[in-house]
């Protein structure tokens, strides 16, 4: 029975693509053999299949706790059934952007922290580089193994009104999601089976087999201790560090089973200290070492700095990466490229205003209704102002926080984000989306997974995908 | 392996060993409470478990809710799975995938907000079947997929350890209890009780026929060599498991191996007589403060590497 419901009320967003639909409502081909499947599906199947996707989410533990009153709530990150399909060409040129942004930003990282010939050339003011709170100058002229930096990053990229894809943020501290983009298809295979053979989707399977591969070449021993150390189980992304852990069959630390005797990381084990060689660590760099950062972390190991400059242990990401992904250095990231490969950029910035040029502030003030503010040091979709929903009061509370510290504020135009169909209450309706692939840099070059995680803005018409303010997430097929 | 993981796995034993036998008690009571209210009274359970809280009240399913539901209660069957299941998360990598599921999933269960209604519209006895049968399959999915090796003897020490303080807190109770009466026929109701309560009604049966001798209950509850809930048989294993860290280097002996070699022998070689001759309780006692002491000794090693 074919069910006329499910796409009756699809209204398009103005001036935005869709991801299913052209502008002429016609489905796009790669959507084609999905969307006649989900014609020849009832709602009340479409209801059974989300019942089946939050039923799997919770028995395989893939569940945050929400703390209240001492009593923890188990929660799932909400799945929209309806696959993001991406093409093998699409997909060709975000792969090729983001190797050309990773290869330039790593290069950036090490000269910032060595000899700062960006600086010295013009191409980006020290103030700014200074200035920025994720500069560590505990890393300066600290030698870094195969001079990798940021190993695991995480691009967040939108789809403009015009069809291209813009990177939004790189995250190049500890990016996490990926564990949904593994689950994610883990479930689709259970609740569409037949369909994804047909669509010959890539495979995300082996992430955590070319994760290890990359964190054991790190080491020089032959049989590196390579561990993941998670700040624990109160940690939202916990159940992300247990699994990355066992699907690469390493050992999950806390910084109490971390110790550091005469410049070695050990782990205290039940027949005495075994030696750690490669961390791959899921805790910012703040609360790394109480030594040398924030003194009173317990999340941390005492002297793990000291033993990684002496090049004992591995710290995945390095330190100090955050520098990179500054919203304040994101401006120029298209200038790096230019700079360190003498190529022109793959993948586009967004159209960015820094809000210490006086005349950029005025332009902002003026527009304000067109443009979102960020801190330039913010993340997980906090502290930003939104122009075109914020009444007047917050507008001008905003804007004078602003003016006392300019620079850690940039403007950015409100995006036109895509949309993708989602099942809302049984039937289609455009939500808008972004997309997270995630990159791993080793010894012998980058390897970025077919697809990645899809975030989805479930509330209608809102923007914001971060999953603490009623964000979701999709199963991203990228077809052959 | 990780100290910390050592004692996440011993302290998930512990916990689903226990909420086994606590609920193996509550069906038991809840039957023989049908029989004779007067002597099988839930205040001694609750006591025992809740000890410190005052719950004052002998109406069976009231009782089995506080018992099960109540998070005041520390050692509520909730309180007791989300305690074994955050043990199990935080060490994931090392117990089969079956295993987490089976504990994860019954969390889900026991947390759901509709399940205490079931209590009070349904048989307390398939109600308490229904939670007992995860511990079931607990016990299946760790025998068939849970390999041999380290995680597998921690494990086993976390329930034989608890096995063991379980035994004596049971028998204790009941000799509390048989202590208040001179009538026979009242002491043997609460023998038999007790091997209900243990899971050993069915063998003493097959081995003595209907006649509960307090000399033959001892023998089975504390020398049984083949009853898997007799203490003999628990200390014989939890010594087993202990002997293997020791020869795979996971554990040091700290004098482990001794305490428990000198309890199995006492366990094994005292006799009916003299068990009567210094009083079953102080027995039970002197056996108590010897695993508490070998409990002890297991934290010193892995505390020795924590801070």
């Amino acid at each position: 029975m074919v069910n006329n419901n499910l796409f009756s009320s699809y209204n398009q967003l103005p001036n935005t693509w869709d991801e299913m639909y052209n502008h002429k409502e016609i489905v796009r081909q790669p959507y084609e053999k999905i969307t006649n499947f989900l014609k020849n599906t009832s709602s009340d199947n479409l209801f059974k299949k989300e019942e089946l996707a939050k039923q799997l989410f919770m028995s395989q533990g893939v569940t945050f706790t929400v703390y209240n009153d001492n009593e923890g709530i188990e929660k799932i990150f909400p799945f929209d059934i309806i696959p993001r399909i991406i093409t093998a060409s699409e997909w060709s040129k975000i792969e090729r952007g983001i190797k050309q942004r990773i290869t330039a930003l790593n290069l950036f990282i090490k000269d910032i922290y060595h000899d700062q010939f960006i600086i010295k050339d013009g191409i980006i003011p020290a103030n700014l580089v200074y200035s920025c709170p994720n500069f560590l100058r505990e890393m300066k002229n600290v030698e870094v193994p195969y001079d990798i930096y940021t190993h695991i990053s995480g691009v967040d990229l939108i789809r403009n009104n015009d069809g291209e894809f813009y990177v939004l943020e790189d995250n190049l501290r500890t990016p996490s999601g990926v564990s949904y983009m593994l689950e994610n298809r883990e479930i689709s295979k259970r609740i569409y089976p037949g369909i994804l053979p047909q669509n010959q989707i890539r495979s995300v399977s082996n992430y955590p087999n070319i994760l290890y591969k990359k964190l054991k070449e790190l080491s020089d021993q032959a049989n590196p201790n390579v561990v993941l150390l998670t700040p624990g189980i109160y940690n939202s992304a916990y159940y992300e560090h247990t699994t990355l852990a066992r699907l690469m069959g390493i050992e999950l630390v806390e910084g109490n089973d971390l110790v550091v005797n005469d410049h070695f990381v050990y782990m205290k084990t039940t027949n005495g200290l075994k030696r750690v060689d490669v961390i791959y660590r899921r805790i910012d760099d703040d609360f790394l070492d109480p030594l040398e950062f924030n003194a009173s972390s317990v999340l941390g190991v005492a002297g793990i700095m000291a033993a990684y400059r002496k090049g004992n242990v591995n710290i995945v990401n390095a330190p100090g990466t955050g520098i990179a992904d500054d919203k304040a250095i994101y401006i120029y990231v298209p200038d790096m490229i230019k700079y360190y490969l003498n190529e022109e950029p793959i993948l586009n910035n967004i159209k960015t205003y820094q809000l210490k040029n006086p005349d950029e502030l005025e332009y902002v003030e003026k527009n304000i209704t067109n443009l979102v503010i960020k801190k330039t040091d913010g993340s997980g979709g906090y502290g930003m102002l939104m122009g075109h929903e914020a009444s007047e009061k917050e507008i001008e509370d905003y804007l004078k926080t602003v003016k006392k510290n300019p620079s850690n504020f940039i403007a950015q135009p409100i995006l036109r984000l895509s949309t993708a169909p989602c099942c809302i209450n049984g039937i289609l309706a455009p939500r808008c989306i972004d997309l997270r692939p995630f990159a791993i840099s080793g010894r012998d070059g980058i390897e970025i997974t077919p697809g990645g995680l899809t975030r989805v803005a479930l509330k209608e018409g809102s923007l914001v995908v971060n999953s603490s303010q009623g964000g979701g997430s999709k199963d991203t097929w990228v077809i052959q | 392996m990780l100290s910390r993981v050592a004692n996440n796995l011993i302290w998930l034993e512990r916990y689903m060993e226990r909420g086994n036998g606590i609920l193996s008690l509550l069906k038991v009571n809840y039957s023989a409470n049908q029989d004779a209210p007067k002597l099988f009274s839930w205040s001694p359970i609750i006591e025992n478990y809740a000890g410190g809280i005052n719950f004052l009240t002998e109406d069976p399913i009231e009782c089995i809710d506080f018992m099960v539901f109540k998070t005041e209660n520390p050692n509520s069957i909730i309180n007791i799975v989300k305690k074994a299941r955050e043990n199990a998360r935080s060490v994931q990598e090392h117990i089969s995938r079956e295993l987490w599921l089976c504990i994860n999933n019954y969390y889900h269960f026991v947390t759901n907000p509709n399940l205490p209604n079931k209590l009070k519209e349904e048989d307390p006895i398939i109600f308490l079947d229904n939670l007992q049968a995860f511990h079931l399959m607990f016990y299946g999915c760790m025998d068939v997929t849970q390999e041999r090796g380290t995680s597998y003897y921690f494990m086993n020490v976390g329930k034989y350890l608890e096995r063991v303080i379980q035994i004596s807190d049971f028998t204790a109770l009941k000799l509390i209890e048989i202590a208040k009466t001179s009538d026979s026929l009242e002491r043997s109701v609460f023998w038999k009780n007790l091997l209900l309560s243990i899971g050993g009604y069915q063998l003493y049966l097959k081995k003595h026929k209907s006649a509960f001798e307090e000399k033959h209950i001892i023998t089975m509850v504390f020398q049984d060599k083949l009853f898997p809930r007799s203490l003999y048989y628990s200390i014989n294993k939890l010594n087993r498991h202990i002997n293997m860290l020791i020869d795979a280097n996971e554990l040091k002996k700290n004098n482990i191996d001794f305490l428990l070699g000198k309890l199995e022998s006492t366990i094994k070689y005292t006799t009916i007589e003299s068990i009567n001759e210094q009083g079953l309780n102080n027995f039970i006692e002197e056996i108590k403060e010897d695993i508490r002491n070998i409990s002890f000794s297991i934290n010193t090693v892995y505390f020795s590497h924590s801070n």
